[in-house]
């Protein structure tokens, strides 16, 4: 150690140890600094890539339950109003004096120029031999329904479905038509449809109930002209098969179903 | 003689012949219209006390009923008319139902479920009904009849049986979990055993008794087997926790492979031919798969740090929840990865904190875990799995952990410190009537059954 002192002493290398003593000053502060801006460091798999972020929201529309009843407030009844405290005293109002209306100076009544009578233009073209005479139109007797609805019960229209007769199945076994609706319902999932769409228009699908409960035949009737939207349909109605069998004394084969969708978001 | 015979049976086979097209042919297929606009709507069913013949049955009429109304209830798609809207007439049989009474309010029910119990020496006898009272003209929607032995637990069989029917009927055909048991591990007698239940917390009994530990059971997908951990010795003796198979069949326990080191939490395929498993058999616990009798071991993860906890996914079989710490922040974190091994991604939640006990939904949809967040205790969420949103489902009560989704996709169970010491406990998916199904000693790991056959 002692022979070593006069090595460092030497002049040709004061300049090297002192570009190495910047050079680690600087390193040091250098990862100081980066310690300081980024504490936690980067992740094992890297920031991007191999993994999926999670939002958190109220609730999930996969889970197969019905919503909860939303209570909301009577607006009748408030029934917090005088548990405790004495209602306050009105104030009084200082009766406002009736103030006559101010007469006009000349008391002639404007004048009206009367206006030309119009002139009636008759439609001279004899009537068509389908048209729909005077008060025998009105809204259609087909079964559209409202929303959220369940349609039951035969048309009063003259509409038929080929190869189908009657309509009596959803008047007699609306329970059975109701379980349908709603397992189909539990499967339609908001999250299997492009979130970039917020509403499209009714799809129409029909589909056949095979006796041990089947779905088949799946055919897009009305198409929703959102592809998305159709496909989550068709994939809902495909995931609810089998459905429960059909009633014990329908003795048909099959029951034909039209179901529509009502996406909204 | 036998000559005679012949040719009735083709004179019958004729008759059959002819009589097929016009049966065939003698109804037209019927259609009805109806949609939907995304949601779900509760049907409204009475259960009415079912009528007993004598006196001596008027306990298990009470009991027929009261356990119909209270599965109907937990199923979390029937609303309830409550018993005081009642009519004050009972039917025990379809000609003294008068329908008008129990659809108009204050009762204002879809359906009513009535019926008669009786029981005479040793013959039970349960007549059980569901009629459409707004289509009285329509057939029952469900006519039954029950025998059995007068016991307790045939009464409540009967009545899960019944429910579960309604409960079917009603959803669309999705099968009832009121026959559904659970299997969990308790501490009741002084060491860890894996014991069983009903759905409901009723008939517990014990299935094991190793006098060792045991934990984490799990159903095979055709309920035959149990697949849990225990403590028992492995390779040269050296007691480890090994992977234990029960069989339900038998009340045995049957043989399965050791190995060395901690083997641990195992997993069934949707099909139940293959078992993931974490074992340290080759230093670091990893995870492996092996068929069904444990032939096969082979190793499925390569990385620093621990992996354990698969979860199957049950619907395509092709996906596996796991448990891993491997991002090298000491936290476990959730992940998923293909069957094979490939293709592992995390799931990264907002906050950090201690994730573990991945639990898929039947529909493999939704995957129910449980969180501890930095600022509080563990929780149970659900988070779908194709848009990663997350909804929690447990909050401010004691420790809730390890959920297991019930065969429905309704319902969870899952264990809880709520009442101050380890209890299972289940609820409805959405958080929902959470109710207790164990009291006595320390409970933990439930698992809940495939439906019964």
């Amino acid at each position: 150690m002692v022979q070593a002192a006069p090595q460092f002493a030497d002049p040709s290398l004061k300049g090297k140890l002192v570009w190495s003593a910047t050079l680690h000053a600087s390193l040091a502060a250098a990862i100081l600094v980066s310690a300081l801006i980024n504490r936690t460091g980067d992740r094992w798999e890297g920031s991007s890539g191999d993994s999926i972020s999670v939002g958190m929201v109220g609730s999930i529309p996969a889970i197969p339950l019905p919503k909860p009843v939303a209570v909301t407030p009577s607006r009748v009844v408030d029934e917090t109003k005088g548990l405790y405290k004495d209602e306050p005293t009105p104030k009084v109002v200082p009766p406002v004096t009736a103030q006559p209306i101010p007469v006009f100076k000349d008391k002639k009544p404007p004048k009206i120029v009367p206006s030309r009578p119009s002139k009636v233009l008759e439609d001279t073209a004899p009537p068509p031999t389908n048209a729909v005479p005077y008060g025998g139109g009105g809204a259609p007797t087909l079964p559209y329904s409202a929303p959220g609805k369940t349609i039951v019960g035969s048309t009063q229209g003259d509409m038929s479905f080929p190869g189908s007769g009657g309509g009596e199945f959803g008047s007699k076994y609306s329970w059975y038509v109701d379980a349908v609706r709603n397992r189909i319902g539990s499967n339609w999932l908001q999250s299997m449809v492009d979130p970039s769409v917020r509403f499209a228009p009714r799809a129409v699908i029909t589909f056949q109930i095979l006796r041990d409960g089947t779905i088949a035949n799946i055919q897009i009737l009305q198409s929703s002209g959102n592809k998305s939207v159709d496909d989550s349909a068709r994939r809902a109605i495909m995931s609810s098969s089998p459905v429960s069998k059909l009633p014990g004394d329908y003795s048909a084969p099959l029951v034909n179903v039209q179901f529509w969708f009502d996406f909204k978001r | 003689m036998r000559r005679k015979i012949i040719p009735i049976g083709i004179v019958g086979r004729l008759a059959i012949l002819l009589l097929m097209p016009v049966s065939a042919f003698a109804q037209k297929p019927d259609w009805f219209t109806t949609g939907t606009g995304m949601g779900v709507q509760k049907a409204r069913i009475a259960v009415a006390d079912f009528a007993p013949a004598s006196p001596a049955a008027q306990p298990l009429g009470k009991e027929f009923s009261d356990v119909v109304r209270n599965d109907l209830d937990f199923s979390g798609i029937i609303d309830m008319v409550s018993q005081s809207m009642y009519p004050t007439q009972v039917p025990s049989q379809p000609s003294e139902l008068n329908a008008q009474a129990w659809s108009d309010p204050p009762a204002s029910t879809q359906a009513v479920a009535f019926g008669n119990l009786s029981a005479s020496g040793n013959a039970l006898t349960i007549q059980a009904w569901l009629y459409d009272v707004h289509n009285t003209a329509a057939p029952p929607m469900i006519a039954k009849i029950y025998r059995g032995d007068v016991t307790d637990a045939q009464v409540r069989l009967f009545a899960h049986q019944f429910a579960d029917e309604i409960v079917m009927k009603m959803s669309g055909g999705v099968p009832g979990i009121a026959t559904t048991q659970i299997a969990f591990a308790s501490s009741r007698t002084g060491n860890k055993e894996i014991w069983v239940m009903d759905y409901d917390g009723a008939n517990q009994h014990q299935l094991t008794s190793l006098r060792s530990i045991a934990l984490t059971p799990r159903w095979s997908p055709d309920n035959s087997r149990i697949a849990f951990t225990c403590w028992a010795p492995g390779v040269r003796n050296v007691v480890s926790a090994q992977i234990c198979m029960y069989s339900l069949i038998t009340g045995k326990l049957i043989s399965f492979p050791r190995w060395s080191g901690t083997n641990s939490s195992p997993s069934w395929s949707p099909d139940g031919s293959k078992i993931m498993f974490m074992s340290s058999m080759q230093g670091n616990p990893e995870l492996y798969i092996a068929d069904s009798n444990g032939a096969h071991p082979k190793r499925l993860t390569f990385s620093v740090g621990v992996n354990t906890s698969p979860a199957w996914n049950p619907k395509t079989g092709l996906q596996v929840a796991f448990v891993s710490d491997r991002s090298g922040n000491g936290h476990p974190q959730l992940y998923t990865m293909n069957a094979d091994g490939t293709g592992a991604e995390r799931i990264e939640l907002q906050d950090a904190g201690y994730v573990i006990d991945p639990a898929w939904s039947p529909n493999g949809q939704l995957l129910a875990f449980s969180w501890q967040r930095p600022d509080g205790n563990y929780d149970i969420y659900a988070m779908d799995i194709v848009n990663h949103q997350l909804v929690q489902l447990t909050r401010d009560t004691g420790r809730n952990e390890r959920p297991c989704w019930a065969p429905d996709g309704r319902h969870i169970v899952f264990e809880s410190t709520r009442t101050g010491s380890r209890q299972i406990w289940s609820m409805l998916a959405d958080g929902t009537q959470a109710r207790p199904l164990t009291t006595q000693g320390s409970n933990e790991s439930p698992s809940w059954s495939a439906p019964r056959q």
